[in-house]
């Protein structure tokens, strides 16, 4: 007998849980199929979650209800700030992780969720009915239908894995079967697919590391959360080390270099420059003396070390030869090699802001699958289509963020308006409202949304209803306060900033740059001192209230654009006042308004503007002559 | 189309870009109209990126006139002002700048205005443009350097500097925006006033600096009514040039009638001509007028009819001291004298940017172009003032991104991810 379901996502990463969460939370009955359910939420690389970007994904992962924010409270054994010496507005959480107590907290997240099921498996097919996706069919040839299915497999479809310049092992991650079969069945329902490739560093054996040549690098202490609305007990702390690689290891990788699968031609995927191999550095920056290498725990219980920094494909020998010539790791003892890995991706401009595969209604892909790399940019996509998908089902509106709402929204837009051309990783120089997006206010931002549209369960509402009060309470505090010239100047001097010989108001002082609201909030006796999240959140809108007016400004003329909407059905290829590269890429990408046009690459300004003018001629059926004068005048709405 | 017009072709087209001689005969009839020289243009390879066919046919009137018929009747339809140019740029063959530069160069008036036409076609402002916007994404970069990537090899990037590069895009802009008071005439020509009492020989000026009698002269004062006005190049550079009514002084009208020609006139003139005859003397008249002038406008004092007075004798008082002039010049309409300095000033006056740069530095020629510069400007100034005065880079840079935007509306270039390009190509990135 056919099991029957609301909504069903493959593959148990960082992509396919929150899915399955999300739409859980929904109340969609929901069924997550993964090969291994011991490995339900695993980190194929480092175990490590937010940084610069990301980490405030993961805020919004959580403020949207997600399962990240939790699990990483409860599994970080290594934290700091990034971006910390620069302002609250670049503020960036990373974590380090226990890389067993991670899944396990994730996996204790996802049993307290009713109407989620999980059941382990391979799929290897999808089946239809009619033109709508009908259900998935299993290694084993049993049969789940659903009303929707999210797809995330991750590295798996197709992976090869590459140690050297051999033809590689065809694997999904070290030790785990590829996916080849689904990729197969997804290829033949007319998709588009490609090829990336990345890649991990060994691991080395912490007992046979002399620490005493290391540099420490120690985290921050204290118990900032990711998670706004559930307090996970934090582990004990460890700290991290770093060393450099020299002109020892330079030399023993150049020797080598024919014998790396990236430099070999093994492989042809392209990998992500942010990433890249040793192999990478050592040819585009040959006069580089050193390149810094992080040693990073990977759990508590477990000596291992992640040898972050040194990402490779060259044979094993070579990669113990360059891993000894490397001060502190002379007689490091590997555990795991590192390896490069190629797998399919299905570019992501076939999709719809819902992550909706455009020409196959019920099926939904999200995660590495779309092009992206990292655990936060799978999680938030999972997010976005598991809640699609149940909302589908449900018959209700879909979800989409804006650029201007969530860095999630960044994310997605760019991945479907503009497709990728490598691995896609988040930076906030892809925001244009990096203001608005911050770490410390994505409860606010995200979380009566995410409340409004059933993403929250009970007890997260009402701990966001908790540290609204909270948040006002800062707000007043720095509005009413009034500091004494004594008070205010030992604050005012310890930023170089002017002196002042009457009482002020705690606020007027916080707008002067460099006075730091954490200063004043302690010497004003603030009974939130301490809370630096809530008081930086303030300190930030009230220090560049001009500049965040600015952005607020521009994005409200975004959203205006938003609201121009272009029905499926223009005949772009009919609009011969705009520029031919622009109507072959409204043609193929579709895009559902006017602000989404206008960031597809190869539509210009002048092009925006008259298609406002075609598409407002063609609503009123008048034909456009490609001779008529071109548009002076830009239309109102651009 | 092209081998319906000429049968001999035997419906193969001939080789792209070389030209044949050919019989071209009327599509219906097979009357031969003309033999003629045709070049044909496959796209993308032509100007306007689309198939295209040149033809070179015998003048006159007729002959073209018959081929144009049979092509229309074969099924072609007339070209509208600049619509190649439009193709072309609908294409992707030229950006918007160029296209505008097209449209200057047909209707350029002048050398000047030719060249700096042409170099906006050639892409020279394009190209600078492109540069400055270069220039901005590499501050763009190192911010992202600075934001994004806070562990890496290399270390940060000094505050300071950011803030000098910052200063030398702001200079670059600020040379391109100096061009524009000068270049946006370089289209309509500047605004020039001949002014003067009656009989002080305007209209005499006018007709000779035309070349050609326009207005009318008598020895009657108060000859000339309404005011004329001319297009003429002086020295490369292109001038309205307007003759007006001599100012009268009688009967309080003086003020009046002085008022009312600065108020048509010199309120939106680039340039006063102020004529005096040597043989008269400074007068109430002159003054008046120079004081109606706005400040900023420059006046060039023409003592005219210099043959009326002998060799070497001195002129009738001019101007009492501290009342500014720009230029005297003595001129006779009679002899030439002075006909060659007037050439050789103006110029100098009007187009003073332009002139000093030289004929080939790109030139904002419209106030499109301006705005856009100046937005620009007041952005990337407005980022290093920011940034020095100490507010966080990271919300500094949102003026950055404003001056990108404005300088991409411009050429209408489209961005992509080219900070991230930037950052990668300069700074060893990652773990
Ligand atoms: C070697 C390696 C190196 C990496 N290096 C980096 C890096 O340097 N930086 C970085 O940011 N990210 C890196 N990553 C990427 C990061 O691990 C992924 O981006 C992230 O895990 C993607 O999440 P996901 O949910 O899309 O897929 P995954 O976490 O890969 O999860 C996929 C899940 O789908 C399951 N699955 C696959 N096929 C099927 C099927 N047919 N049926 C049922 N279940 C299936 C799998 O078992 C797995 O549970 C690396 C990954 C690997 C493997
Ligand atoms: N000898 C000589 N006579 C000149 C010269 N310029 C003008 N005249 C004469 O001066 C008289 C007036 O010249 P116009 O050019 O009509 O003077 P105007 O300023 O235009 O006069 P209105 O239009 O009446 O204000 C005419 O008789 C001209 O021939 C000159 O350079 N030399
Ligand atoms: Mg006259």
């Amino acid at each position: 007998m056919t099991r029957s379901y609301d909504v069903i996502v493959v593959g148990g990463g960082h992509a396919g849980t929150e899915a399955a969460a999300a739409s859980a939370r929904l109340g969609a009955r929901t069924l997550l199929i993964t090969p291994d359910l011991s490995r339900v939420g695993q980190m194929s690389c480092n175990p490590a979650i937010g940084g610069v970007a990301k980490g405030v994904v993961v805020r919004e992962v959580d403020a949207l209800g997600g399962v990240m924010g939790r699990a990483t409270d409860a599994s970080r054994i290594h934290f700091r700030m990034l971006n910390r010496s620069k302002g609250p507005a670049v503020w960036s959480p990373r974590a380090q992780c226990d890389r067993g107590l991670y899944p396990r907290g994730v996996r204790r997240i996802l049993d307290g969720i009713e109407k989620l099921d999980l059941f382990q498996e391979m799929i290897t097919g999808v089946w239809m009915e009619g033109e709508r996706l009908g259900g998935v069919v299993t290694r084993g040839g049993q049969r789940f239908s659903a009303g929707a299915v999210v797809v995330t497999a991750g590295t798996f479809l197709r992976g090869r894995i590459h140690v050297g310049g051999e033809a590689g092992v065809p694997a999904g991650r070290a030790g785990e079967a590829p996916s080849i079969e689904l990729a197969e069945a997804l290829e033949a329902r007319g998709l588009e697919v490609a090829r990336f490739k990345t890649g991990t560093p060994p691991r080395v054996d912490g007992r046979t590391v002399d620490f005493s040549r290391l540099e420490v690098q120690a985290g921050d202490v204290n118990d900032y959360r990711f998670s706004a609305y559930v307090d996970e007990p934090i582990p004990e702390q460890r700290v991290c080390w770093i060393t450099w690689t020299g002109e020892g290891l330079r030399k023993v990788v150049q020797e080598n270099l024919g014998r790396s699968a990236l430099y070999g031609g093994a492989i042809s995927g392209r990998g992500p420059r942010y990433c890249p191999s040793i192999e990478d550095k050592i040819v585009k920056f040959p006069n580089a003396p050193r390149h810094q290498v992080f040693l990073e725990p990977e759990g508590l219980e477990t000596t291992e070390l992640y040898v972050n920094g040194l990402s490779t494909s060259l044979p094993g020998d070579v990669q113990e030869a360059f891993i000894h010539t490397v001060p502190g790791l002379e007689e490091a003892r590997i555990t795991k090699l590192g390896y490069a890995i190629e797998y399919d991706y299905f570019p992501p401009h076939q999709l719809r802001h819902t992550l909706e595969v455009r020409s196959v209604p019920g099926l939904f892909f999200a995660g590495q699958i779309n092009g992206t790399t990292g655990y936060e940019e799978a999680a938030g996509q999972g997010l976005v289509a598991g809640a699609n998908a149940a909302l589908k089902v449900q018959g209700l509106e879909g979800f989409v963020l804006g650029r201007d709402q969530a860095y999630i929204g960044v994310l997605v837009d760019d991945l479907v308006t503009k497709g990728v051309d490598e691995p896609y990783r988040l930076f906030t120089s892809r925001a244009e409202f990096r203001l608005l997006l911050r770490q410390d206010n994505a409860p606010e931002r995200l979380g009566p949304l995410a409340e409004r549209r059933g993403l929250l369960l009970p007890e997260q509402a009402a701990a966001l209803k908790d540290r609204r009060r909270r948040w006002v309470e800062v707000r007043e505090w720095f509005r009413s306060e009034v500091l004494v010239p004594e008070t205010a100047n030992k604050v005012l001097r310890e930023a170089e900033s002017a002196e002042v010989n009457r009482p002020v108001r705690a606020e007027e002082l916080l707008r002067r740059p460099r006075v730091r609201g954490e200063s004043l909030a302690r010497a004003g006796g603030a009974p939130f001192a301490g809370n630096d999240e809530l008081v930086a959140a303030v300190e930030l809108e009230v220090k560049y209230e001009g500049y965040v007016r600015r952005e607020e400004d521009r994005a409200r003329r975004l959203r205006d654009q938003a609201g121009f909407l272009l029905p499926d059905d223009l005949p772009y290829a009919d609009f011969v006042t705009l520029s031919r590269e622009a109507r072959d890429k409204l043609v193929r990408l579709r895009p559902g308004n006017l602000a989404q046009a206008g960031r597809i690459p190869g539509v210009s300004p002048a092009d925006l503007q008259n298609l406002v003018l075609e598409v407002r001629r063609a609503r009123r059926g008048v034909a456009v002559d490609a001779t008529d004068e071109p548009s002076q005048g830009s239309p109102d709405i651009l | 189309m092209l081998l319906r017009l000429a049968p001999s072709l035997r419906g193969e087209l001939p080789r792209p870009r070389v030209t044949r001689l050919l019989s071209l005969k009327d599509p219906t009839t097979g009357a031969l109209l003309d033999r003629g020289l045709v070049t044909w243009f496959p796209g993308p390879s032509s100007y306007t990126g689309e198939d295209s066919a040149e033809l070179s046919l015998h003048g006159g009137s007729l002959v073209p006139a018959l081929v144009l018929d049979a092509c229309v009747r074969a099924g072609a339809r007339m070209a509208r002002p600049g619509e190649f140019t439009q193709r072309a740029y609908l294409n992707g063959k030229v950006d918007l700048v160029q296209a505008e530069g097209v449209a200057d160069l047909v209707e350029a008036e002048s050398e000047a205005a030719r060249r700096a036409a042409l170099a906006q076609t050639e892409g020279g402002l394009s190209r600078r443009v492109s540069e400055l916007r270069e220039g901005i994404v590499e501050l763009e970069a190192l911010l992202a350097y600075h934001v994004d990537f806070p562990e890496e090899d290399d270390p940060p990037v000094p505050l300071e500097r950011i803030v000098r590069e910052a200063g030398g895009v702001a200079e670059r802009l600020e040379i391109l925006q100096a061009t524009a008071p000068g270049g946006e005439l370089l289209r309509d020509g500047a605004l020039t006033v001949l002014a003067g009492r009656p009989n002080s020989g305007k209209s005499s000026l006018f007709n000779a600096l035309l070349g050609e009698a326009r207005a009318i002269v008598t020895a009657e004062p108060g000859t000339t009514r309404d005011a004329i006005e001319a297009r003429v190049s002086l020295g490369g550079y292109p001038f309205r040039l307007v003759d007006t009514a001599g100012i009268r002084p009688h009967e309080g009208e003086v003020e009046r009638l002085g008022i009312e020609v600065a108020r048509r006139y010199v309120a939106r003139a680039s340039l006063l001509l102020l004529c005096l005859p040597c043989d008269r003397a400074w007068g109430e008249e002159e003054a008046t007028f120079l004081s109606a002038v706005p400040v900023g406008v420059p006046v060039v004092l023409l003592r005219t009819m210099r043959d009326r007075i002998p060799r070497g004798a001195a002129k009738a008082p001019g101007p009492p001291g501290g009342i500014g002039t720009h230029a005297v010049i003595d001129v006779s309409v009679e002899d030439g004298t002075g006909l060659r300095e007037i050439r050789d000033t103006l110029p100098g006056l009007v187009y003073r940017g332009l002139v000093e740069l030289g004929g080939d530095a790109p030139v904002l020629t419209r106030r499109r172009q301006r705005v856009a510069v100046t937005r620009a400007l007041e952005e990337v100034l407005a980022f290093r003032n920011a940034l020095s005065a100490g507010v966080a880079a990271e919300v500094a840079a949102a003026h950055l991104r404003s001056a990108e935007t404005a300088l991409e509306e411009l050429v209408g270039v489209i961005s992509g991810d080219e900070v991230m390009d930037r950052v990668f190509a300069d700074f060893c990135i990652g773990k």
